[in-house]
């Protein structure tokens, strides 16, 4: 009945938006500087949980390179200003789509190879990426990385202080979400999905598979790309070891604990895993430590992530409430990505 | 005389040391229901899987309407006129009955010829899974699977359908819902090969029968003949009829 009720695609919009406008309001509580500062890393890491989204939670492919994508981004940004004075808002559609770019010419030899293979693929990339980074000299910086002069303005105002940054990160995680939530929609969606549940069965209604599964890759690496540039500005230095294995694994980790199906997931997924070490007050070991063990815990446990757990028991609540058994042969799975 | 619309010729299939086809003749009539039989490991499916590219043949030729097609891809096959339903993983486990069905129909070949089913709730309606459109697949019993991969072979246009083992797992009623409905299809202009073990579904559903026997096509023609056919009996039928 539930599944029913939310039937319409804009419902599924909707929760998402709303937990962005309550997020936009956070400046005016007066957060401290280090919450703002989290808050936004957590917003740009949510801009590229949103690409691995349509690509894990919808066509069923894991990147575990994914951070190399936002560091093309990153660069692009970096070096685009140190060489030719092109700041921000003109980095943000090049780093988008030098990094799709980059995501075709991996995704074409890598997606020839399926399934685990890919994921190895990615991870090799990302490290390798990383080494010609380190290696790239003045260019790239070498392992001290770059820093980025530039300010961020809006309309010839300032707005690289941390509110008005806030903003500009909050508005591109809704950016992000509606892109999402507008793929999730489409036919191409669909397409993606089809891919995700059966291959072969894909194929034979004529859907070209291997093509689609680059793109979907390419359209996560635009996603990424908007992210690094948003980092860049940001942290106003990068270095390799910021996109090599331990980010994109962390990436991974985040959509895989959010919930990849759902438009709220990688809300919850970026906030929770960038939030919970420094509210716990962990030092960088034991939050890794932390992180392997809520990943066990979400496989096992929340196999569709915390939200889609979080509506299954609720439902479940629902139903101990008003004391109606539960439908025979409906699972609970979270309801359907496009509810 | 009838005319080809899918013509078999010399058909090879090699799985390393193993001859899975060993150069099958086969043409299918436009507007017939054909039947191909055969002891387990005699190269059904493998016919099945060559013809609509999910394996590359090692010799011989596919021709649909005298055009080459032979090792185009499954994408490219669903896209001249050929659909398939499958023996297992019928359909998106995940996914409702009726976004199944749409996912099929948007990617249906474009084709100018009338066609009684182009949207996926007439679809549904004809397999008789309308009151099941908002269930996901993957909890419906095995024979309304069946069908669900019959009617997504069906969202693609196709002027042939190849189904492989569509009874296997079926009950009587079931089998006779589908042997109904299967025999609806040259109606409206679509050819059926069916592959089975099952001899009573091919007598509800074929004129002409094909036994495959290790790889090699040994009985060809009208049902009544090929189950009469000695070398068909003693290969095949022997322990069965």
């Amino acid at each position: 009945m539930i599944m029913k009720s939310s039937s319409s695609p804009l419902a599924s919009l909707l929760p998402a938006l709303a937990v962005l406008v309550v997020l936009a309001l956070v400046p005016a509580l007066g957060p401290s500087n280090r919450i703002l500062s989290l808050a936004i890393s957590a917003g740009i890491n949510i801009v590229a949980l949103y690409g691995l989204a349509v690509l894990f939670g919808q066509t069923g492919i894991l990147s575990m390179g994914h951070a190399a994508l936002v560091g093309v981004g990153a660069y692009t940004a970096a070096i685009l200003a140190r060489d030719l004075g092109i700041g921000f808002w003109v980095a943000l559609p090049l780093g988008s789509l030098l990094a799709a770019a980059v995501a075709a010419i991996v995704g074409v030899p890598s997606l020839r190879v399926s399934g685990h293979h890919f994921v190895i693929m990615t991870f090799a990339f990302g490290q390798l990426l990383s080494i010609v980074l380190t290696n790239g000299g003045a260019f790239t910086g070498a392992a001290t990385g770059l820093d980025l002069q530039l300010p961020v303005t809006w309309f010839g105002r300032p707005a690289g202080d941390l509110v008005p940054y806030y903003f500009i990160v909050i508005a591109f995680v809704a950016i992000s979400a509606v892109a999402s939530w507008l793929i999730i929609n489409s036919s191409y969606g669909r397409t993606l999905r089809a891919i995700r549940e059966n291959e072969k069965l894909a194929a034979s209604l004529g859907i070209n598979v291997g093509r689609h599964k680059i793109g979907a890759f390419v359209v996560s690496g635009l996603f990424a790309g908007v992210s690094g540039v948003l980092l860049a500005y940001f942290f106003r230095h990068i270095s390799p070891n910021q996109f090599s294995a331990f980010p994109s694994i962390y990436l991974a980790l985040m959509v895989m604990i959010g919930g990849a199906r759902l438009l709220l997931g990688p809300i919850a997924g970026g906030i929770l895993v960038s939030f919970l070490p420094e509210m716990l007050n962990l030092d960088p070991v034991e939050s890794r430590i932390l992180y392997g063990i809520c990943l066990i815990a979400v496989i096992l446990l929340l196999p569709n992530g915390l939200i889609a757990g979080l509506f299954d028991g609720l439902r479940a609540l629902g139903r101990r409430l008003v004391g109606s058994a539960p439908r025979p042969n409906v699972p609970t799975d979270g309801t359907s990505e496009t509810a | 005389m009838m005319s080809a619309i899918l013509q078999i010729e010399g058909l090879r299939k090699q799985f390393g040391g193993v001859t899975a086809l060993a150069g099958v003749d086969l043409a299918i009539q436009e507007g017939e229901i054909l039947g191909v039989v055969g002891p387990n490991g005699s190269g059904k499916t493998t016919l099945f899987n060559v013809v609509t590219g999910v394996h590359k043949p090692s010799g011989g030729r596919v021709l649909w309407h005298g055009r080459d097609i032979t090792g185009l891809a499954a994408h490219q096959i669903s896209g001249v006129g050929i659909g398939h339903t499958f023996q297992q993983a019928m359909a998106f486990p995940g996914l409702p009955v009726i976004e199944n069905v749409r996912i099929a129909c948007e990617h249906a070949r474009r084709s100018s010829r009338a066609y009684p089913w182009t949207t996926p709730e007439a679809l549904l309606r004809f397999v008789g899974l309308s009151d099941l459109a908002g269930e996901r697949a993957g909890v419906l019993p095995f024979g309304n699977l069946r069908l669900l991969g019959i009617a997504l072979a069906l969202a693609t246009r196709p002027s042939l359908i190849l189904l492989d083992e569509p009874a296997a797992g079926l009950n009587d009623k079931e089998t006779l819902a589908l042997v109904g409905l299967v025999k609806q299809l040259p109606e409206h202009g679509i050819s059926v090969c069916v592959i089975d073990h099952d001899m009573k579904l091919m007598q509800m559903l074929c004129r002409r029968l094909v036994v495959l026997d290790f790889g090699s096509k040994i009985a060809d023609g009208p049902i009544r003949d090929v189950l009469n056919d000695p070398k068909v009996l003693e290969v095949y039928l022997g322990g069965v009829l």
